[in-house]
């Protein structure tokens, strides 16, 4: 009970005394606003500007949240393939690993051109960065079943398919939701990175152009918002995942079991 | 009826064969060398030998897990590849991830039954082997043995004609294995699987079993055929008794017999 209060009320008391620092130091020193503007001018620019930084934060949420979906399926269904034949796994999976060693950034100019749409390129970009832990962790996982019980499987004359259904996808998923979360952050870096690179425009820009646009003005207190925002978009996908993660293991796996120290 | 289509003659007939058996993996010496031998159905036969004698290697054979360099294995009531066979490992190998039912239902599920269908029969394996209160738990909330009974309750689900045990419990301590024992030969007895048990424990073989195979090493083979021709239930009190010392006593000379054999010949 103590512990759970402190987890929670040190971080924030934390946070706040930070942020009553920060704008003392602000408001003492009359630092004007263009070079550093503390919190309260950070709100303010938060509530003038909410309608289009709103719209900007669902541009931005929306095409992580769909590059992590379109990572989850084929990261699976790639995971699944390598597994199920070997020559397969080995030829492609050093194409994979090019994928991901290859920056982003590099590649975004490209996609703009090919796609000659800004959003189906920053879609690409995203999904780019956070396919391969999904792929890896899954392969990593759908190999580490059990010797012995891939040996009861065999012994009964399970077929392939109910092999990776009964014991391999099972064995998998604590690598998987490990993966997930590491792609769940890196959807948003790929779509924010991209989006710098690339550049929207108009009615469809994400916080990147947001914060590209509002220096362009030097409104620096708008910056700062749409950054907090591109900060509160990571933690709740960060939160919402390790909540799945949770939830699917919590019965089962050493990871979610309680420890005595 | 069914008397008459039971000649004697096919009483007879062992469960098993095995005729020349061998195992080498690659070009290493043989691990299994010549193995003959004949199991008599619905009897208990124990596996004697100390690590590295390929007894696990023979199981693995019977199994169908690992293809034999040389011999073969038959059949002769006719079972062949179809033959319901059941394998306990010497650890539990239950999946984390399914309660102690779907655990034991897995068998029947991979045979394409219902979810209903298994759980009934997975329930009722389960209470056989004492655990009817523990269907719904996970195999990390129970204990070494209950893990164990979970295993054999998986093994018996599908009515085998023939139990595989490699070690079954040499991971626990003694007065669970002494339980497990207890309650392994009241099911044997019950349902008159034919039982092929692998131990390196002499007193666990004079407890358990009809015949006890002594094995050696390098190559692996049988190295005698001791018969324990006390009846059964075998109670507690049998533990102390004396035809259980005297057995003990030969199991024990054989197995030192193999034992120097095999350090003369290294």
């Amino acid at each position: 009970m103590k512990a759970s209060f402190a987890r929670w009320s040190y971080p924030v008391l934390a946070g706040v005394l930070l942020l009553v620092v920060w704008q003392l130091l602000v408001s003492g020193l009359a630092v004007p606003p263009y070079v550093m503007p503390g919190p309260l001018a950070i709100g303010r620019a938060l509530i003038d500007e909410r309608a289009a930084l709103l719209h900007s934060t669902w541009i931005t949420m929306s095409i992580a949240l769909a590059a992590l979906c379109l990572a989850v399926v084929s990261g699976l269904l790639l995971a699944v393939l390598f597994v199920q034949s070997r020559a397969l796994g080995q030829a492609l999976f050093p194409y994979a690993v090019v994928m991901q060693v290859t920056p982003v950034v590099a590649i975004a100019p490209l996609l703009i051109i090919w796609t000659g749409d800004a959003h189906v390129a920053l879609l690409i970009c995203a999904w780019l960065v956070a396919f391969f832990p999904i792929l890896s962790n899954t392969t990593l996982g759908l190999r580490s079943a059990d010797a012995h019980l891939l040996s009861l499987f065999r012994l009964y004359r399970a077929t392939r398919w109910q092999t990776l259904w009964y014991l391999q996808l099972p064995a998998a998923t604590p690598y998987f939701l490990g993966g997930l979360r590491i792609s769940g952050g890196l959807s948003l870096v790929g779509a924010v990175v991209a989006e710098f690179v690339a550049g929207t425009g108009g009615t469809r820009s994400g916080l990147a152009s947001r914060i590209l646009d509002a220096g362009y003005r030097l409104a620096i207190p708008e910056m700062f918002a749409a950054l907090l925002l591109i900060s509160a978009c990571g933690l709740v996908i960060f939160g919402s995942l390790s909540l799945i993660s949770h939830l699917a293991l919590r019965r089962w796996h050493e990871s979610a079991m309680p420890r005595e120290l | 009826m069914h008397a008459e289509t039971k000649s004697p003659a096919d009483d007879a007939r062992p469960a098993l064969r095995l005729h020349g058996l061998s195992k080498r993996y690659g070009s290493a010496a043989p691990v299994l060398a010549g193995i003959d031998l004949d199991i008599a159905p619905h009897s208990f036969v124990s596996l004697l030998g100390p690590s590295g004698c390929g007894k696990s290697t023979l199981l693995r054979l019977v199994a169908g897990l690992t293809a034999p360099s040389g011999g073969g294995i038959e059949w002769p009531r006719g079972a062949g590849r179809d033959a319901r066979v059941s394998f306990v490992f010497q650890e539990p190998t239950l999946m984390p991830w399914a309660t102690a039912a779907r655990n034991v239902a897995l068998p029947l599920r991979l045979q394409g039954l219902t979810a209903r269908e298994a759980r009934a029969r997975a329930t009722e394996a389960l209470a056989a082997v004492g655990l009817a209160g523990a269907a719904d738990a996970y195999p990390r909330e129970l204990s070494g043995g209950m893990k164990m009974r979970v295993s054999i309750a998986r093994a018996l689900v599908t009515q085998p004609e023939l139990l595989l045990m490699d070690e079954p419990f040499a991971a626990l301590d003694e007065i669970t294995r002494q339980k497990l024992s207890d309650d392994l030969l009241r099911l044997w007895q019950a349902q008159r699987f034919t039982t092929l048990f692998v131990t390196h424990s002499v007193f666990e073989s004079v407890f358990l079993a009809q015949r006890i195979l002594v094995m050696a090493p390098r190559p692996g083979r049988i190295s005698a055929d001791l018969a324990v021709g006390e009846p059964y239930p075998r109670t507690p009190a049998y533990r102390t008794s004396a035809p259980y010392a005297e057995h003990s006593r030969r199991a024990s000379d054989a197995l030192a017999a193999t034992l120097r054999d095999a350090e003369v010949a290294a």
